[in-house]
């Protein structure tokens, strides 16, 4: 076994493990127990991260396992959410009663929920197969569910319920292209849908057409990519912060990264100008279904919600543009949109303390009444908003050229102008939830507040360094082993 | 797997769409997981493997429990009416089926009639899930949608259908489960499995 093979099975074993230990010790060490086996777990993702990005030539593939340069992007997010949701969720246990499991368990039932989610997501961008990786992602769901609703509060439970139907309901149809692709596998063991072999196997054709599609709108289901993504506002809004910090920093890339590698792996059959404009197409329509509601005054966990929509648009249209520009851009938006949006949603815990109608409404002025909350949100919602000089700004700068790199350049038009109008409603929101009028004048500490300024501290650094890092990736072997991908 | 077989699993699937005694629709699902299993395990004497068939077998008693724990601790006090009347429903059903069966192109899998029944199932599902107004309806809609691509999976020449079988037979009642424990809550919560109770997050 290699090194980066002994990683990846630390880095999944680990928080399954410690969802185990954590369902049969003490009540009184859940905690303690929960938070340092989902540190170590972070801690090796990200090792494995640093592995594999430094020597991003060297690619493990096998039938059931790829540890390549787009995993090792991917376990480096899932590493640090994982490990700062860890972090912060006893300042959200101690602000919240009790929920779906009871007051006697919650703590139990909700760090058995998270360890649990965090071992499947972790296995997601490593399954070196379509049909391994639809169970992982279907796996995702049953994890995340139960954590959406872990309140037991009404919204919680609609949105539990709406993201739990409409995302098997959705998995069901790419379970369905599935099928058709194995019928049309020559020899078709489960073997032969491994990406590298789709690539070789799958016939020219409507049927591997029909599949593809049937895949990606089923993954897209998942992914919250627009008409499909009824359910992303609701879970992220009604899910714990921590929990919400990973659904939309870590496991809609994660899924989003298994339909690059559907798309990727079927190209030779489905023809590489379809399946690019497919996942162009779904960018660019969520980028315009997310712009209306990013210039409403929402709440603002709803807010980070359509926010998402946005950025999964924008990864999606640079996948399709697949131009080393584009990929150094979607490196970049990846890693850093999940910084910022983690960051938000912490930021979620103390401003619910401090401002309880935040959960419902717009609210105006916490720089005022809470300088370092308000500061955290600002930082979030700047970057999120692509203000220069954060890395989104930058990556969303190497995607348009990337566009017109790839001789789309309609499409970059387009995406340029949709940002731009993002950009304003964000902007807006920024100017308003920090710098306008206060609802309470309230200046007590905000309960929780602590460990999400220290989150803050950090993710200015690690920001400022993906800032820099966009000026020398896109000449770098990762975007070339990124556009190489698994082949 | 022979005509009458399959459409019988269509015809239950069908029912379900139009039924409206809960009880009736989960009888109806319970009996179409287990003929599946039961379709498995004929097959697993041909392929000598009977790897699936136990698998899918175990699935199948899994939704029966979960269906019986249902039905015994959530007693409706009044009938979940559905938005769409049973013809209407049954109408809509048909016409997605039909145009799953125009759509899709052929897909090879050992007979016809097994690729007709798990297109029309996916689409019976679906139509249950879009038209029905009560969770357990919903959760029997995603039910028959798995039912349908077992059906797939089963019927699918070579080997790879093991590990989808397998596969899906286990990730999809850990859905069923989770799906469970909500309808459980929302009753609770709303004292009725009325989907209509939860429309409050709305932008």
């Amino acid at each position: 076994m290699t090194s980066r093979e002994a990683l990846a099975l630390a880095a999944v074993t680990l928080p399954a493990l410690t969802a185990l230990t954590v369902a049969v010790v003490p009540r009184r060490i859940v905690q303690p127990v929960a938070i340092a086996g989902l540190t170590l777990a972070g801690t090796i993702a990200i090792g494995l991260s640093l592995v594999a990005l430094t020597d991003p030539t060297a690619l493990e593939v096998t039938d059931w396992v790829v540890i390549d340069a787009a995993a090792g992007l991917m376990l480096g997010v899932i590493g640090i959410v994982a490990l700062a949701s860890a972090l912060t969720s006893p300042a959200y246990l101690e602000s919240t009663s009790a929920g779906l499991f009871g007051a006697r368990h919650a703590q139990r039932g909700y760090y058995v929920g998270l360890a649990a989610f965090v071992a499947v997501l972790s296995a997601v961008p490593l399954a070196g197969n379509l049909g391994a990786a639809w169970l992982l992602v279907e796996a995702t769901t049953a994890a995340s569910a139960i954590l959406v609703g872990f309140s037991g509060k009404p919204r919680a439970l609609e949105a539990g319920w709406k993201y739990l139907l409409l995302t098997s309901l959705g998995l069901g149809f790419s379970l369905l292209g599935i099928v058709l692709l194995a019928s049309v596998t020559p020899g078709a063991t489960l073997d032969l849908l491994s990406w590298r072999a789709l690539a070789s196997t799958v016939p020219p054709g409507e049927t591997a057409l029909v599949a593809f599609l049937l895949v990606t709108v089923g993954l897209a289901a998942k992914i919250g990519w627009a008409p499909v993504h009824n359910w992303l506002p609701d879970a992220h809004a009604e899910a714990p912060p921590p929990v919400s910090a990973l659904l939309s920093a870590a496991l809609l890339p994660a899924v989003l990264l298994v339909a690059w590698r559907t798309e990727r792996s079927l190209e030779p059959a489905i023809g590489q100008s379809t399946g690019r404009s497919v996942l162009i197409g779904f960018g660019l329509v969520s980028l315009a279904v997310a712009i209306p509601f990013l210039w409403r005054p929402l709440a603002w966990k709803r807010l980070l919600a359509y926010s998402s929509l946005e950025h999964m648009g924008v990864i999606a249209i640079g996948v399709g543009f697949a131009t080393p520009l584009a990929l150094a851009g979607v490196a970049v938006h990846i890693a850093g949109h999940a910084v910022a949006k983690a960051l938000g949603f912490y930021a979620a815990t103390p401003l619910l303390g401090h401002e309880p109608r935040a959960a419902g409404h717009f609210v105006t002025g916490i720089a005022r009444t809470q300088p370092p909350l308000g500061a955290t949100m600002g930082i979030s919602l700047a970057t999120l908003a692509g203000l220069p000089p954060s890395p989104l700004f930058l990556s969303e700068i190497l995607i348009i050229a990337g566009g017109f790199q790839a001789g789309r350049g309609w499409a970059a038009a387009g995406t340029a102008a949709l940002l731009a109008l993002g950009f304003v409603g964000l902007v807006h929101a920024l100017i308003e939830t920090t710098g306008g009028r206060p609802h309470r004048r309230d200046r007590t500490s905000a309960p929780g507040l602590r460990p999400v300024v220290a989150l803050a501290g950090a993710a200015t650094v690690l920001l400022a360094a993906l800032a820099a890092a966009a000026f020398w990736l896109p000449d770098t072997d990762i975007v070339e082993a990124l556009a190489r991908g698994v082949g | 797997m022979n005509g009458t077989l399959a459409w019988s699993l269509v015809a239950m699937g069908l029912a379900v769409v139009v039924v409206r005694r809960r009880s009736v629709a989960v009888g109806l699902v319970t009996a179409q997981a287990l003929l599946l299993a039961g379709v498995a395990t004929a097959e697993a004497a041909t392929v000598d493997d009977g790897t699936a068939a136990v698998a899918l077998g175990l699935r199948g008693v899994a939704l029966a429990a979960l269906f019986l724990l249902i039905v015994s601790r959530t007693r409706e006090t009044r009938p979940v009416r559905a938005t769409v009347t049973p013809l209407v429903r049954a109408g809509l059903a048909i016409v997605l089926a039909l145009a799953f069966i125009w759509l899709i192109p052929p897909i090879g899998l050992d007979s016809e009639q097994a690729e007709r029944a798990m297109l029309a199932l996916v689409a019976f599902g679906a139509a249950i899930v879009a038209t029905r107004r009560a969770t357990l309806h919903q959760l029997l809609g995603i039910v028959i949608v798995e039912n349908g691509l077992v059906l797939g999976a089963i019927q699918l020449q070579g080997g790879g259908s093991l590990a989808i079988e397998v596969g899906v037979a286990l990730d999809l009642t850990l859905i069923a489960l989770v799906a469970v424990v909500f309808h459980e809550r929302i009753f609770a919560e709303f004292g009725s499995g009325d989907t209509t109770a939860l429309e409050s997050l709305r932008d």
